[in-house]
Order: C-alpha cells, then structure tokens, then sequence
C-alpha cells in the first residue's frame, strides 16, 4: 500500500504505540485485499458486545487503556453501542453469572479509550445514520449493508480490531465498497411477488444469501407493487448479511444507487433469476418442528418498533403464555419506556410474556441459556437468529410475529 | 508419497504444516462452533462433531457476520483454533481477525481448494508467498467429509 507521510510516521512510531500497532495491523490487511492506499473515516462504530470480545479482547482493551493517553490518542469519533443492559433478564436466563457486570467492565475500557458508549443501534431504529457517499468504518454486518445499500454510505465490514485500529489512525484501507466498481450489481433477481411480512423479506435474503454466498457478489432485486418500507429492507439486508456474508444490495427504483437496472448493473444487466412465493415456503418449511412442544420464542433481530409490540399486546390481551414456554420480547429500551408508557407492558406481563432490552438474544450467551433452561425448541421470525441458534444447539423454527406469539400460548409448534 | 503445489493470493500469519480438515461447505465461527469444546457443532454443516483444533481447516467460503475477528484471537490464545484456515473466498472480517488473531490464513488458490485438499492429507501453508503444499500418502483413501 502507498503511505503518505502522517500514515509513515504512525508506522514510526511518532503517533504513539496504538497508532503504531494500528496502522501496521490495517496494512496487513489492506495488503490482503489489495488496497492501493488508504482513505480517512469521519465515523466508527466498534463492535465490543461482551460475549464478542472473550477475555483475551478483554486483555487487549486494557493493555491500549493503560498507555498514557499521549500514546493512545483518538483521531476520530467512534461510538460502541452497548444498548444498556438489562440486568433482571440476564438474572433470569443465566442466573449464575453477572453478564450485566461483565459487560459494564467492557464499556468502562472503551469509555477510557475514548469510544463512546451509548444505547442507540441503527437495526432498532433509535439512531440516526451517516449520509449518502460517506466514507464509514462499521462492524455490524447488519449496519454494514443497511449503509451500503439503503442510506449508499459506504463501509465494509470493519470488525471490532479494525475500528479500534480506525479510531487511533482516522483513515481504514480504501478497498472493497469504498470503490465504484464494487458497488455495482452482479446478481440479477426478479420476484414473481410481493412479500407480505417482515419475516418473509428476511427469507427472502436469507434464499438469496444462500444462492451466491459471497461477500464480492451484489444482488439487485426488481420487487412488484408498492416499493418496500425501510423496515422491510432491513430485514432483507441482515439475511442476505447472514447467510451470504453479503455487504450491499439493490432494490431497482429503490435504494439509492439504484434508480434503473442500467446505474444498478453498470451497463446492460442479463435477464434476471426468478423468485417465487413457493421458494419462501419452502424455507419455512425446511425448519421443521410443526406440532413439536415450545420452550421459547425470542423475537429480536431486529429488536421490535412499537408497532409491534402493540400488534403482539392485542395477541395476549386476556390470554396466557403456555406455562412451559418462555416469550422474549427483545427492544430497545427508549421503546421500551414508551411501552410501560402505552400500557403494552403491563398486557405482555401479566400474559407471562417478557420485554427484554439490551444486546439481541443471540448474542448474549445463547447456547450457556440452553444449556441453563435445558431448552431445546426455539421460535422466531428472524432467519438470522434461527441461522446464528441453530449452531449453538436449539432447533429453530421460523414463523411470523403472529404465529410465534400464537404458538407461545399454545406452547407448541404452530404453523 | 505425492506432493501437490498451489498457489494463492499472498495470505496473512506465519508458515505452519499440519494435518487439513477439509469439507465443501461454509465457515464462520459464530455460526457454526461450539468454541469452547473446539467442535463444528451446527447438525447442518459437513464437518458436524469434528474437532478442528490444530488442523489445517479448508473450506469454501466465509459467511456471517463480524464476531469472527475477536473470536479467531480468543480461539487462538486458548488453544482451540485450527492451524490454519483455508478458504476458497474470504471476507475481510476473516482477514481482519487472522491479522488480529496472527491466524495463518490465505485466499484466492488457483483451484477450487475444497476439492483439491481432503481430510488427513498432510498440508505446509506459507502465506507470505501465496503457497500451499499438499502432502498426500499414495494409499490414501480419500476420507474427504463431503
């Protein structure tokens, strides 16, 4: 890669041990891929989730939070969404392990770092996001492609090191969907319909993800009827994240790099691949457990909107979850004050279900709760959660918002 | 004896020989590991219930998201992580997490390295210059996982 002088000078030294470690480790890297130099970021987000980091992060947050700050200076602002923590949840599903704690130890090292820590998180809604064309350096997969193809920010995936490293030299290797090229369509879809939930956008991306899985490939979707809402796109975006390690798609007439099929594709795209209603059944379907007991439905990636959450309100009103069932309600917890405020806590509650606020269910030590509960039949409308719990031992079944609430109080499988 | 040479893209950490585990699916360690015991444990991927700690892992294509490069660092400081990671197409988060990880780890082979690899071949990584050596005993039966 081509160094110009500031960026030879951190490899020297003279900005101080982590810009130093940074800039070498980003090299290593922008080598790798091919970068010919770097380019400055005015953003990051690092992803520093407890269960994430494991103690040897843990040990290398606290070796750069112990130099003097002369030798660990920040050259950009970088936020770490760390989204609260709720401490009576955790208590309950492991209740032999402060993770509250645990997690307040791996803000506090990135506070001294000089990241801020704070609830918001883009996939929740409760945050604003950077503007079209902006150079960004974010973890999340899921707010990775959301910026790409939704807002037409651009970033890779920058992985918890790779934005710490971002945060003390400003500038990450200008590879990938930092360049034109690379944005283009190389996929071409068509869907012989329109998808009429949430959930079913999400199977969506997770069939296309699984088509082409590759990082390298963009798929551009042409979608009938009305043009899909951004919560709609998100889910698309965190599937074809999940199962196709995927960073950037196009809805043709939709997301912004994406007025026509030519711009999208870059010249004249070939005939597109259809989809069909069938092909989302059959990834339904292919879950399994129809009938089967329930231990627990988790909904959460994305948390849940208010909306939402008032829809599965109406769902419990004067009913109970069944005994042998647990109901997780993941949400943000501004929206979660907003529900105490509308009374749909108090309806989730008293049916037996739970609000949760904080990291998704996922990523808060999903297989130790299985093996705490000895649950084994889980229930969700994110093909993510189903696609990340499966490897950790449950059997997922994914379902709609109405049918997993419905199932919860039948305390089995409902399709 | 029969020693196959391949070439990939110039690859990240230190050159290492050792016994590949090798299988045409996906990898990602989030999704697909049981870390604390150094097992695949998603019942869906080829290599369910191996072990994987010490062997040249080979497989297609990275997938998922972003834990992959705190974890590959953690795998490695507790001793349950493969040697080496082999894949057909990687993601810059598995590249971001071998540089953090200093994990052997190389892309982009001339070939399809799932196939051209099998289980119990004995396998040298250099990644600094893009090459793989394939050891492979002349009676070897070919207990390929896929």
């Amino acid at each position: 890669m081509r160094l110009n002088d500031i960026e030879k000078a951190m490899l020297n030294g003279e900005y101080g041990k982590a810009a130093k470690w940074a800039i070498r480790y980003q090299q290593q890297v922008g080598d790798f891929f091919d970068a010919k130099d770097f380019v400055e970021v005015r953003l990051i987000r690092i992803d520093a989730d407890r269960e994430t980091v494991g103690e040897s992060g843990i040990t290398f947050l606290e070796e750069l939070a112990n130099l003097p700050l002369s030798e660990r200076r920040p050259r950009v602002f970088a936020a770490s969404d760390f989204r609260g923590f709720d401490a009576p949840a955790l208590q309950y599903l492991l209740p032999g392990r402060d993770v509250s704690a645990e997690t307040d130890a791996v803000a506090e090292l990135c506070r001294k770092l000089g990241i801020t820590t704070s609830h918001p998180f883009i996939n929740d809604h409760s945050v604003t996001s950077p503007a079209f064309g902006e150079v960004c350096c974010y973890s999340g997969s899921y707010s990775v492609i959301y910026l790409n193809s939704i807002v037409g920010a651009r970033s890779n995936y920058e992985a918890g090191p790779s934005g710490l490293a971002a945060l003390f030299t400003g500038r990450i290797p200008r590879y990938g969907f930092h360049l034109d090229a690379v944005r283009k369509g190389t996929d071409a879809f068509k869907l012989a319909f329109r998808p009429s939930n949430v959930t079913e956008w999400g199977a969506l991306g997770a069939i296309i993800g699984r088509r082409l899985n590759s990082y390298w490939r963009v798929p551009a979707i042409e979608v009938p009827g009305a043009k899909p809402s951004i919560l709609e796109l998100n889910h698309l975006g965190i599937n074809l994240a999940s199962y196709g390690s995927h960073a950037m798609f196009h809805v043709i007439g939709v997301t912004p790099e994406a007025p026509d099929w030519d711009t999208a594709w870059g010249g004249s795209p070939p005939a597109p691949d259809e989809i069909t209603h069938q092909e989302v059944k059959d990834f339904f379907a292919g879950w399994g457990g129809e009938g089967e007991p329930l231990d627990i439905v988790a909904l959460a990636t994305p948390q849940l909107m208010t909306t939402q959450l008032l829809r599965i309100a109406e769902i419990l009103e004067n009913k109970k979850v069944h005994p042998n069932t647990t109901l997780l309600l993941y949400t943000p917890v501004e929206i979660k004050q907003v529900c105490e405020s509308l009374g749909i806590t108090a309806v989730i509650e008293k049916a037996g279900g739970r609000l949760v606020h904080g990291h998704d269910f996922f990523a808060t030590f999903a297989k130790e709760i299985r093996e705490e509960h000895g649950w084994e039949r889980l229930m969700t409308y994110s093909a993510k959660m189903a696609n990340i719990c499966a490897g950790y031992g449950y059997k997922p079944t994914v379902a709609p918002i109405d049918l997993c609430v419905e199932s919860a109080v039948e305390g089995k499988v409902l399709v | 004896m029969r020693v196959t040479e391949i070439r990939g893209h110039r690859g990240i950490g230190p050159a290492v020989e050792g016994i590949a585990l090798a299988a045409a699916d996906n990898f990602s360690t989030r999704y697909d590991l049981d870390r604390d015991r150094g097992i695949f444990s998603r019942p869906s991927h080829k290599l369910y219930g191996e072990s994987y700690i010490g062997r040249i892992l080979v497989l297609n294509a990275a997938k998922g998201g972003i834990a992959s490069a705190w974890m590959l660092r953690e795998m490695v400081q507790s001793g349950k992580a493969p040697l080496a990671l082999l894949l057909n197409d990687a993601n810059p988060v598995m590249a971001q997490g071998a540089a953090f990880a200093d994990l052997s780890f190389m892309d982009r082979f001339t070939g399809d390295i799932t196939s051209l690899i099998r289980t119990g071949d004995t396998v040298y990584v250099d990644p600094a210059v893009g090459l793989v050596r394939i050891h492979r005993a002349n009676n070897a039966g070919g207990c390929q996982c896929d």
